[in-house]
């Protein structure tokens, strides 16, 4: 029987995605992007209220009127594409992810039908900068504080043959004490609070903490529930924020490389200090 | 305790001196399976106790009674009912005369004493240090071990306490609710459209029975009628959740017993199944596709073809290594015997879907209380009397080659229309819902007034399920838990909320 499957396993076509192609992909995310040029003000104040979670937000600054979008708050529900006419698009590719928390805010100026033009993440990496980062073993901890399993889900996908996340070197690990690296997903619950801490102060520094998804980048649905403390940096330092409801494995993938390519600066100091 | 019956199906269960509640007898004249029971409150701001019953017949029997300081705990005649009166008291701050367990269960020990956040919402809650009093076994080398919150994978935390003799577990208690995110409370005052965001995220991975069941429940409330379209696209929805839920389960039976490949070729098939789904409605698990009255995505014919290829395949190259693995006798050295969960204690704790059914009990909401475009249709239910991890296997396995037969079933048929029949939300109503999610019978209870939810109680099947699972875990090595606790398969968000 185990014959069998070998047999089997060997007759398929391998399904890896090479990095390339995961690199900005979002299918399947449901994130929204904006189409500045069909910008007006009725529709930036109508995706403003039709928004659940607040992700769209107005502001008169003087006699601008500025449309923000927080990607951190965003569940995906597609209302704002739905009344955006246009203006207002699924995705195509989303490099926001892996980013610092106002890395994952877009401002736009509705009477410039323009983007207020913040640092736009680095829109790729070649494979050999990829691999240079994760040159070594980088092991992750995955924790769970509250969230709905939607992230673990997609996290899992990563070790399936299609994502393969070991073909970097990265693989899962059962102890923060062996992590180099945390991936918290959820809302941290007041019931969960003590032991987001308790596993933080078990990793070995440096420490890199990555919030993911809705939930753990902004709190999502559950922020100011009596049973939630708040997203994850609310209770732990966090370094990078991968959003989504949930994030595709595609979305993870690039955010984690992208964490390490603007949190590797981390990395060297403690070699230093090790070679001392 | 008295236990009277009355002339006709019903019987009472209760204590002398207090006003009893009427549990109704199914056809074995044995007490109906509890489904579920939870409170609300009304205009006046009175505690409402209903206890939702199946007798065996098609529609579900409610029992609704006031709480007026004397309604009596049915726990010890129908241990089903022990979590929810728990849960119950947390809520609401509800004492039920005669309750055998009293310990809360939604507030871990930081929560101090006095907070019922459904009956008034909690400001600022102080932290309280407090001990859980775990139920102890004592005795000559009787040692407990301690496992979680946080557990070594990619997995929801919760707790578990082993008192173990050697190897073998002599006890299990759980601990859950670490992720009780509050939910029920979150879905008061919200848009009754918006609802369904939130059932989405109360269990990730089972996130379009949780919406259907939701909107399910608003139209049972609003009187809407779903379009024949829309209710074939939501079965074949909710039929391929299940077949990517068993073909994920089953890969991860393989893996819990060290069989790597095998998990790796059932995670390929379940990605190829996901992928299909993100490439005709651009959601990989069908979030934000169910709303009240309808769905928001629609097929092309072409796209029909496309998934209707990709389930077809999936399922082929699922029964073959199905196939391989159950029949290979490491692997049946492992799975039989191992976990069994007896009839008896699965009736006694209402348990449902895949777990109910490895154990014999014949019942599946799709067939017992059709909804949606399952009336009308032939459904085969697998059943095996086993009780064993091979047996949740082989049901799983039974299920999803069904599951792929109706999907291809109703693709090769969808009838034609609109998608969405608008509900218009007025007045003060409420409804209900159940759907055999691929863990089982889901129940989503809704009240709506003026277009905004005042209320919403979720059964989810893991909260029935979990009670149960220790009993399987009995006299098994502790090194075999993982395995039996994987067959379960049970959500940890789900049944904390």
């Amino acid at each position: 029987m185990i014959l069998d499957i070998l047999e089997r396993s060997l007759r398929e076509r391998l399904p890896l995605i090479p990095v390339e192609a995961l690199w900005g992909d979002c299918r399947g995310s449901r994130m929204p992007n904006v189409q500045p040029a069909r910008l007006t003000p009725e529709i930036a104040r109508r995706v403003t209220e039709i928004c659940p979670t607040r992700a769209f937000t107005t502001q008169e600054k003087g006699a601008v009127l500025e449309l923000k979008l927080s990607y951190g708050a965003c569940v995906g529900c597609g209302r704002c594409i739905e009344a955006g006419q246009g203006a207002v698009i699924a995705a195509q590719s989303f490099p926001w992810t892996g980013v610092s928390k106002e890395g994952l805010v877009r401002r736009w100026d509705v009477g410039k039908r323009a983007e207020i033009v913040a640092a736009l993440p680095e829109p790729s990496l070649a494979r050999q900068q990829i691999y240079s980062l994760v040159g070594r073993a980088l092991n992750i901890r995955q924790l769970d504080p509250g969230s709905c399993n939607g992230c673990e889900a997609e996290i899992t996908a990563l070790t399936n043959p299609f994502y393969d996340l070991e073909r970097f070197g990265m693989h899962f690990v059962a102890s923060p004490k062996h992590a180099d690296m945390l991936l918290i997903t959820g809302p941290v619950t007041r019931n969960m609070r003590e032991a987001v801490k308790k596993t933080y102060e078990a990793m070995p520094a440096p420490k890199i903490v990555i919030a993911v998804g809705a939930c753990g980048c902004s709190g999502g649905l559950f922020e100011g529930s009596y049973a939630v403390a708040g997203p994850a940096d609310a209770v732990i330092p966090v370094d990078a924020y991968i959003p989504g409801c949930p994030p595709t494995p595609a979305m993870l993938v690039s955010g984690i490389l992208r964490a390490l390519q603007t949190g590797a600066g981390k990395l060297p100091d403690v070699e230093r200090a090790g070679a001392d | 305790m008295t236990i009277a019956r009355h002339s006709g199906n019903q019987e009472t269960v209760g204590e002398r001196n207090h006003a009893s509640i009427v549990v109704p007898l199914d056809r074995g004249g044995t007490p109906a399976r509890l489904v579920s029971l939870f409170g609300s409150l009304d205009h006046a701001g009175e505690v409402v106790v209903r206890y939702v019953f199946d007798a065996g017949e098609a529609e579900y029997h409610i029992v609704q009674r006031p709480f007026d300081g004397s309604l009596a705990s049915i726990a010890a005649s129908v241990p089903a009912a022990a979590w929810y009166e728990r849960e119950l008291h947390d809520q609401y701050g509800v004492e039920l005369a005669g309750q055998p367990d009293r310990r809360p269960l939604l507030f871990h020990e930081n929560w101090p004493d006095g907070i019922h956040p459904l009956r008034k919402t909690p400001g600022e809650i102080p932290w309280t240090e407090r001990e859980y009093p775990f139920l102890q076994v004592q005795g000559e080398g009787v040692c407990e071990v301690a496992v979680g919150p946080v557990h070594a994978g990619i997995i929801e935390p919760g707790h578990f306490r082993f008192s173990v003799m050697g190897d073998v577990v002599l006890h299990l208690e759980l601990r859950h609710f670490y992720t009780h995110k509050g939910t029920e409370k979150r879905f008061e005052g919200l848009p009754a459209g918006a609802g369904t965001m939130l059932a989405e995220s109360v269990s990730g991975d089972n996130c379009f029975a949780h919406a259907v069941a939701y909107c399910q429940a608003v139209e049972s409330a609003c009187g809407v009628q779903v379009p024949p379209r829309a209710s074939a696209l939501r079965l074949v929805g909710l039929e391929l959740e299940r077949l990517i839920a068993h073909i994920g389960d089953v890969g991860f039976l393989a893996n819990d017993v060290g069989f790597v490949l095998a998990h790796t070729l059932a995670s390929s098939i379940k990605e190829s199944l996901l992928q299909a789904s993100a490439s005709c409605l651009g959601t990989r698990y069908w979030r934000g596709v169910a709303c009240p009255g309808g769905v928001r995505a629609d097929f092309d014919s072409g796209k029909i073809r496309d998934l209707a290829n990709a389930v077809t395949e999936a399922a082929r190259k699922f029964a073959e290594l199905a196939h391989i693995i159950l029949e290979t006798p490491s692997v049946q050295n492992r799975f039989e015997s191992a976990g069994v969960l007896k009839r008896e204690v699965a009736r006694d704790l209402g348990v449902v879907g895949p777990v109910a059914r490895a154990s014999g009990m014949d019942l599946d909401v799709r067939r017992d209380h059709p909804y949606g475009h399952y009336r009308g249709l032939q459904l085969e239910v697998p059943v095996t009397r086993y009780g064993d991890v091979m047996a949740r296997a082989r049901v799983r396995v039974g299920e999803a080659a069904v599951s792929a037969g109706l999907i291809q079933e109703i693709l090769a048929a969808m009838p034609a229309g609109a998608i969405l029949e608008p509900a218009v939300f007025s007045g003060h109503v409420h409804g209900f819902s159940a759907v055999e999610s691929p863990r089982g019978e889901l129940f989503y209870w809704v009240e709506i007034e003026d277009g905004h939810v005042r209320r919403c109680h979720i059964k989810s099947p893991s909260f029935q399920n979990w009670p149960a699972m220790p009993f399987a875990v009995r006299d098994n090595v502790i090194a075999d838990f993982p395995l039996i606790n994987k067959s379960f398969n049970l959500s940890y968000s789900g049944c904390d909320r």
